[in-house]
């Protein structure tokens, strides 16, 4: 049986930077989203967001160094260092980096594509051409730790980061690499934020309702985005004692979504989560709890919840984070870093922005729990219909 | 968790590719043996003003419709007709199980790039969101699961110019783990404003048809282009008599850890990428017969990637650069450049570099010049490497 080991965990999250300030916001149980003021949300229907306020780039990044990196490098070179100095000792040259983002440089092309149009084709400025790959984050990170091994960037939307981790996992049970730094980066642009504001997939105030992610309520009716950089350290071998153990995925993909959206099959997902928790080698009964995929959307919200009950016939709990965090925080490495959380601690977080049960779904995790959790599953499903689904574990075997 | 087993043979069942010389493998292989090159003005940006004016570009219509291909950026609808090529050629292959791993590295920009031209005359409010609902990067390996009703999971990467090459391996350890029982494992990259104007800042762009390995290089040419493979377990595909056309040996992924945008200059990590692929397949620096390079056309890399090649493989191996027909189809080149592999191995005919009147003095190994090659091939490596010094080389067999 192979179990990789996190050794080490970085956040750079809306409302807490480092991962003891991550902690304690999951603790207090309150949403880390706020009115927008980096962009003008008149005229929108959403007006909230989970936005990173209190990170100091410069306390983290050289400043001749900060200069050639956009926000989304920022967050994973700072994430990394922090993960890193978690873990107390540096990296083997030979680890390797997968970085998920959900939406990648955006706000970075949208800025060379303003000087494109202000100065010129021929005279927009080569860093920021350099900073439009999606995958200068995990280049950077390369580049400050002295990192050789695979550096792989994956972009497949809400399940960036986990995919990330699946394919770090998988290399480093390979023996390719010793050890890898996998996390995720996005950040909230408003170009992003203002289309899926208008094909009406954000939470907004609705009468009585205000605008708040609210996953499994009866009252949601769309996500709230949110934006950071996490990164964890996963490795084969460990001296100190870890976090946690990856110990299997699961992939599949539901054939009934469009390419835009989320399906309606059920099957697709309860397949996903029954490859993880084979691939762990664990029966569902082993499984103590789910942190879901739940981003208090319609659709997504309804077919996570029938999964969850076609698979399980004793529901263990089920924890949404996103209330905290928003949908795509961190190309969905927050969530995953709850759960490391979870483990770590013995304790379930509460689901917040969960008040009214939907009759139909699954309810959430009310209040925060002390519990015996020696598995934990982790969903995350796409529009577009990907699903990945990790098993945490407590123990190395 | 389960690893990815080093005893499992990957076989390729079908290939698939689209480029500026031709729409699929039949005219592709043709423009390689007549040495005919699909580089030409740019017309796919009229009214912009580049300081260079040559692509390769895919001329022609994209035979994809219905009602998902409104939705489709050029880039999803590149990849969903390599991918139909691909699994059409490996006739009976199982898709409800399969997965589609496609690397890009912009994807569905130049949708984008309309959509914020569409903001700035029309205003937030009406511009047309219709076209930039997937994004960009995953949009390619959506389009592609979606069009062939793929049920075992989609993973996409955005790893710049190595992405394909990258897809490709990650294809192939997920099929080794059992993670999937199928892959259609590839790249896409349209042309976009953002990509062709950044290069031309970088001042990376030659401003006549690229020439790798060449004393008068200058730069790249840039290129759109598409490709898929097919991959299975060696022994699924004998058992369900598939035709299997090469074997995927090994791969390597490595970092130079260098500089966002240039290589190594002793192409550290190129080397590195190659010594993976072979300690990977189980195989050696004297069983590899060919090495399709990256191959850029760029002083830098033509330069590191000759010295990687040289400290890995020795200077005996014949090397040649594709990229003097196609240019650089960037995030599609691994796929589309494993493609032309998997053909030189099939047809047992190594394909040239054009245009190399005098090679290089930083470039000393024999890079095919002019014409194709008949030659025997056993094993070839297929070299993609990208910005932020991510580099991956491919190890495929003659089947």
């Amino acid at each position: 049986m192979t179990r990789i080991a996190i050794t080490g965990i970085g956040v750079i999250a809306p409302g807490a930077v480092g991962v003891d300030a991550f902690s304690a916001l999951l603790d207090r149980g309150n949403t880390a989203a706020t009115p927008i003021d980096r962009f003008d949300t008149r005229g929108l229907s959403a007006h909230t967001a989970a936005l990173v306020r209190d990170f100091v780039p410069r306390d983290f990044i050289a400043p001749m160094k900060l200069r050639r990196m956009n926000t989304l490098s920022r967050f994973g070179v700072a994430a990394a260092r922090l993960a890193i100095s978690d873990r107390g000792s540096e990296l083997s040259t030979a680890a390797g980096v997968a970085i998920g983002t959900a939406f990648g440089p955006v706000q970075t092309s949208v800025d060379y594509m303003q000087e494109y149009v202000e100065k010129g084709a021929a005279l927009a400025p080569p860093q920021l051409f350099a900073e439009s790959v999606a995958n200068a984050p995990g280049s950077h990170v390369g580049i400050e730790f002295g990192l050789r091994g695979f550096n792989i960037t994956v972009t497949q939307r809400e399940s960036s980061a986990l995919a990330a981790l699946m394919y770090a996992s998988s290399q480093i049970a390979k023996g390719v690499s010793p050890a890898a730094v996998v996390g995720g980066v996005d950040e909230v642009s408003e170009i992003a934020f203002g289309v899926l504001d208008r094909v009406g997939t954000l939470a907004h105030s609705n009468g009585a309702v205000d605008e708040c992610a609210r996953p499994f309520d009866r009252r949601r009716n769309g996500m709230v985005v949110g934006e950071g950089g996490a990164v964890v350290i996963a490795e084969a071998a460990t001296r100190k004692e870890p976090y946690a153990f990856v110990s299997g995925f699961g992939i599949a993909r539901d054939t009934t979504a469009s390419i835009s959206d989320w399906g309606e099959s059920a099957e697709a997902v309860v397949s996903a989560m029954r490859a993880a928790i084979e691939d762990a080698e664990l029966s569902v009964h082993n499984i103590d709890a789910i942190y879901a995929s739940a981003n208090s959307t319609k659709r997504a919200d309804r077919l996570e919840s029938a999964a969850i009950q076609s698979l399980f016939r004793d529901r263990p709990p089920v924890v949404a984070t996103k209330g905290y965090f928003g949908e795509y925080a961190a190309g969905g490495a927050l969530q995953l870093s709850a759960a490391i959380l979870a483990i770590r601690d013995q304790k379930l977080h509460a689901s917040t922005g969960f008040g009214e049960p939907d009759e139909a779904l699954i309810s959430p995790t009310r209040r925060q729990e002390d519990r015996d959790l020696r598995h934990i599953l982790v969903n995350s499903i796409s529009a577009g219909g990907g699903i990945v689904c990790a098993v945490l574990s407590r123990e190395a075997a | 968790l389960r690893k990815p087993d080093p005893d499992i043979r990957i076989a390729v069942t079908g290939a698939g590719i689209i480029c500026s010389i031709g729409h699929n493998k039949e005219e592709v292989w043709k423009a390689i043996s007549e040495s005919r090159a699909g580089i030409g003005k740019l017309t796919r940006f009229p009214g912009e003003s580049f300081p260079t004016d040559l692509a390769a570009e895919v001329e022609g219509d994209l035979p994809v419709h219905g009602r998902d291909a409104r939705r489709m950026s050029r880039s999803d609808k590149l990849a969903v007709v390599a991918a139909a090529e691909a699994i059409a050629q490996a006739d009976g292959v199982k898709l409800d199980r399969a997965i589609v791993s496609t690397g890009t590295s912009t994807g569905g920009l130049v949708e984008g790039e309309d959509y914020y031209f569409s903001r700035l005359v029309r205003g937030r409010r009406r511009a047309p969101a219709s076209m930039v609902l997937q994004q960009a990067t995953s949009g390619p390996s959506d389009a592609v699961a979606r069009a062939f009703n793929v049920g075992g999971g989609v993973v996409s990467n955005a790893t710049a110019c190595a992405s394909a090459g990258a897809a490709i391996g990650i294809a192939a350890d997920y099929l080794r783990a059992h993670h999937a029982d199928a892959a259609i494992a590839g790249g896409t990259d349209a042309l976009c404003r953002l990509t062709y104007s950044g290069f031309n800042v970088l001042q990376a762009v030659d401003g006549e048809p690229c020439a790798p390995f060449s004393s008068k290089r200058k730069g790249i040419t840039l290129g759109e282009g598409a490709a898929y493979l097919v991959l299975e377990r060696w022994d699924d595909a004998v058992a369900r008599g598939a035709r299997i056309i090469a074997e995927l040996c090994g791969y390597g992924a490595t970092c130079d850890a260098h500089h966002p945008t240039a290589p190594h200059e002793e192409g550290r990590g190129a080397e590195a990428a190659m010594r993976g692929a072979l300690c990977d397949a189980r195989s050696s620096a004297e069983a590899i017969d060919y090495v399709n390079a990256h191959g850029t056309g760029t002083l830098l890399n033509d330069s590191a990637e000759t010295k990687a090649i040289i400290a890995a493989l020795g200077t005996g191996v014949p090397v040649s650069s594709s990229k003097s027909y196609f240019g650089h189809t960037l995030g599609a080149s691994g796929a589309v450049e494993a493609v032309i592999t998997v053909l030189a191995l099939a047809n047992q005919i190594a394909p040239p570099t054009l245009r190399l009147e005098t090679a290089a003095a930083d470039c000393p190994l024999d890079y095919i010049p002019h014409t194709p090659r008949p030659m025997r091939m056993q094993n070839a490596l297929s070299n993609t490497f990208g910005f932020g010094g991510s580099n991956v080389s491919l190890l495929f067999r003659r089947a």
